[in-house]
């Protein structure tokens, strides 16, 4: 069969050939006409039968495949696995819920009078945090009518962390660690839904892993440290992610800046505009990002000019940047997690050397499930806890990189709820019909017990999920 | 079998030899003087008796435990038990002896043959009851179960929960259980009958701990997905809740998809027995557990035959759980195997007769 595209020129042929008629008498290089006659028949192949088996592998009926249906198509099943449902009807609905409302947020005395106790999330945090992929499929938000967060010892002091950001203009860095379970995410979760509500500007790396796996398309760039990385699909996907979340702030502020860009661009256009035309170009959506960079971290103006909100910015699984990728440079060696641009500007962020004048903070969660082997990170983390100085193999190289982001990172270990919380949040499992029992003291003393003194994740598989 | 609750009053019981043997353990050493090889530490020294020691092993028994209770009134000047006056009865020692029986005075032969004949005309044996314990043994011990039997099955945990609560006594340092204790009181019994029975039928070479993960998987998907809805022309189980609040007792669902479509009858195949080599199909009934695992295994083997639309390591505990929907909203093909079995059973009925006729 010819091809539509034409050989000389290697372009598609407007008018397609017709070689439906064409092509039985026409061969492709040859001017010779083809032969009317059939080829003379074998005297002995009249007689055969066709075999019913035609090759040389046994074929029998069982072995043949019965197609029954659509296949599924192209990343249909991932996304059924990797689906995220926030609700479930058949949940009893919990009556007198607080919700995590603007005036809770602000005010931290109030939130510590909720301590113990689950606050739902509003409808316009949960859009939000949607959008920036901060609920995950493994974290139970299926099992409930609504998503609901339980108010910690750890959330209150994210709130008074939050307005001291705010209120004094300063950057706070966190990094948070502990066992498997111990509810990191959700704290993460609960800080950005805390500056949302307070008018931030929230931008979140949902998994870390994806940007170092190597599954995401990347080209090299000369920056001033050399070749760098940019991942051009991903940084798109980033910056849709942002704009959904952040639509309501980012209309209100302008492109305040003369930047180099690829296309032209209407002057004084509002960055949720700016963020979305690099959403849906993955070609131009690097040097956006590096605009949208620029503008965030610029100063507001002073009295009447553009004021710009605070900056919140979280990582998930940060154990994957703090490593080699999955990358390999021209030379086929491993790239350095900190070499992708992406990763490169969290990691400035994160250690403080790039500013946030209008305040802001940086959280980043480590993550337990699926860790990636990262031992200097391992070492950094106990060291910067300040509870021992751990001992270095003198034989394995250290990553100068990853111990020069985190020389004033403070960390904070998670560790489990205490029993009131417990109680809180085994109440609210009562409440909505997930945990079929009378919550009593010796209920919840030995739930907490078995679940490691009190990991939350522990704590919901033992009374609801593995109660059977 | 039938799905009887089980006869246990006690989740413990001292073992009474047990302990005197270890308090024997314990005290000889001391009382003795003796040291043994093990605590010398010199094991290729033989222990050697103390001199002039005549006694052999077992001679320096514990006292009785009321002789000692007696002596420790004694000191403390309070009134233990009687010992004195618990001496055999002097009958006893008749019956046993012929010869003494003989020169026993007449006054004690006369009054053993008026008991002797009083026995015989009541009827009863020696060491025998007019009347029945077992009934109010039994009596005890179903009660509570059988109050339990007609709740839901969901909340069965939380029951035993509560009533293994009571006040607080002084001197304990956590509540003391109520006896009876309930039927899941007992630490191996941890999960529901009928849960503990799917876990294991799901398990796949011996993966436990992934059977149970998976049986969190389907009752999960029982709890999210939206109410079934009954079928007409498939009746589940008679007094089954209505559809609504199946999805929040996610135990009750399943037990009622399991129960529904469980065969009454299997049918046996006796060989030659029908003449000429052919195989007699007599009809046998079921127990409880043998009815629920043929039928979870019919579930699993129609769940292995739907279509994986996902991917990852849920799939199959959710095909499960779609079956079982689907058993409970009439669909599943389960119900004809059921209905097949049953058919079958009913034409071979005339077979049960079978072995009353070979005799």
């Amino acid at each position: 069969m010819s091809s539509p595209l034409c050989l000389r020129c290697l372009r598609r042929s407007l008018q397609p050939l017709d070689h439906h008629a064409a092509s039985v008498q026409r061969a492709a290089f040859s001017t010779t006409p083809a032969l009317g006659a059939l080829p003379p028949k074998k005297k002995g192949a009249a007689n055969t039968k066709p075999t019913m088996r035609g090759g040389s592998s046994l074929k029998l009926t069982k072995n043949t495949r019965v197609a029954s249906g659509r296949p599924p198509a192209p990343g249909e099943r991932k996304a059924l696995r990797k689906r995220v449902v926030l609700s479930n009807t058949n949940a009893i609905e919990v009556r007198h819920l607080q919700d995590l409302t603007k005036d809770l947020c602000k005010d931290v005395s109030a939130l510590t009078e909720a301590h113990g106790k689950v606050v739902g999330l509003e409808n316009e945090t949960v859009d939000a945090m949607r959008a920036l992929e901060a609920f995950k499929a493994t974290q139970g938000w299926n099992l409930f009518r609504r998503p609901a967060v339980l108010v910690r010892k750890e959330t209150i002091e994210m709130a008074e962390t939050l307005h001291d950001a705010q209120s004094k203009k300063k950057t706070v860095s966190k990094v948070l660690y502990g066992s498997r379970g111990s509810g990191k995410s959700v704290l993460q979760l609960q800080a950005m839904a805390l500056a949302q509500q307070r008018g931030w500007i929230v931008l979140h790396f949902p998994e870390a892993k994806e940007l170092t796996i190597g599954h995401a398309a990347y080209e090299p760039v000369i920056t001033e440290n050399g070749t760098e990385y940019i991942q051009p699909g991903y940084t798109a996907h980033l910056l849709g992610n942002f704009a959904r979340a952040n639509k309501a702030v980012l209309s209100k502020l302008h492109l305040s800046q003369q930047h180099k860009l690829p296309i032209p661009i209407q002057p004084d256009i509002t960055l949720d505009r700016f963020i979305e035309l690099g959403a849906n170009d993955p070609e131009i959506a690097w040097p956006i990002w590096s605009a949208m960079m620029i503008e965030l971290t610029a100063p507001s103006k002073s009295d009447k000019g553009l004021q710009r909100p605070p900056l919140f910015v979280g990582l998930d699984g940060l154990d994957h940047i703090m490593r080699d990728s999955a990358y390999l440079d021209m030379d086929a060696k491993p790239v350095h997690a900190h070499s992708l641009t992406l990763v490169r500007d969290f990691v400035g962020l994160l250690s403080g050397s790039t500013k946030l004048p209008n305040g802001g903070m940086v959280v980043a969660a480590v993550s337990e499930s699926n860790r990636a082997r990262a031992p200097t990170l391992d070492y950094c983390l106990e060291t910067n806890s300040g509870e021992s100085k751990p001992l270095w193999d003198p034989y394995m190289p250290q990553d100068d990189r990853v111990i020069s982001a985190f020389k004033n990172v403070p960390v904070q270990l998670i560790n489990g709820l205490s029993k009131d919380e417990a109680r809180g949040i085994m109440e609210y499992y009562a409440q909505s019909g997930m945990l079929r029992s009378t919550v009593t003291d010796l209920l919840v003393s030995e739930t907490w017990t078995l679940a490691g003194n009190g990991l939350i994740g522990e704590v919901e598989r033992g009374s609801v999920r593995m109660r059977m | 079998m039938a799905p009887g609750p089980v006869l246990r009053v006690l989740a413990f019981r001292p073992a009474r030899q047990v302990l005197t043997a270890s308090r024997q353990c314990a005290q000889r050493p001391f009382a003795n003087g003796r040291q043994y090889a093990a605590a010398t530490n010199t094991p290729n020294k033989l222990p050697t008796a103390p001199k002039g020691e005549t006694n052999g092993p077992n001679t320096h028994q514990q006292e009785h435990v009321s002789e000692e209770a007696a002596k420790m009134a004694e000191i403390t000047g309070g009134k233990g038990p009687d010992i004195d006056g618990q001496g055999t009865p002097v009958q006893d020692i008749l019956k046993q002896d012929p010869e003494a029986l003989k020169n026993a005075p007449q006054i004690v032969k006369d009054e053993m043959k008026k008991n002797s004949a009083v026995s015989a005309a009541s009827g009863t044996k020696t060491g025998t009851r007019s009347f029945s314990t077992m009934a109010r043994r039994l009596q005890t011990e179903v009660s509570p179960s059988a109050s339990v039997a007609d709740v839901d099955p969901a909340i069965l945990s939380s029951m035993t929960l509560n009533s293994s609560e009571t006040a607080l006594t002084a001197g304990h340092k956590f509540p003391l259980p109520t006896l009876p204790l309930g039927p899941q009181a007992n630490k191996d019994t941890r999960y529901d009958p009928v849960v503990q029975l799917v876990t294991n039928l799901i398990m796949r070479e011996g993966k436990k701990a992934t059977a149970q993960r998976n049986m969190s998987v389907i009752l999960t998907h029982l709890r999210t997905a939206s109410a079934p809805t009954y079928s007409r022309a498939r009746s589940l189980l008679p007094g089954a809740p209505p559809a609504s609040h199946l999805p929040l007792h996610p135990i009750l669902y399943l037990t009622l998809a399991i129960d529904s479509v469980a065969p009454l009858l299997r049918i046996r195949n006796q060989r030659g027995a029908a003449g000429g080599g052919v195989a007699l199909q007599i009809p046998v009934p079921l127990g409880l557990r043998q009815r629920r695992r043929i039928a979870f295994n019919w579930i699993l083997d129609a769940a292995s035959k739907r279509v994986n639309r996902g991917s990852g390591r849920d799939g199959f505990a959710t095909r499960v759980a779609e079956e079982i929907v689907a058993v409970v909203e009439g669909r599943s093909g389960v119900w004809e195997k059921r209905a097949a079995v049953h058919r079958l059973a009913t034409t071979a009925r005339s077979n049960l007769t079978f072995g009353a006729r070979r005799r």
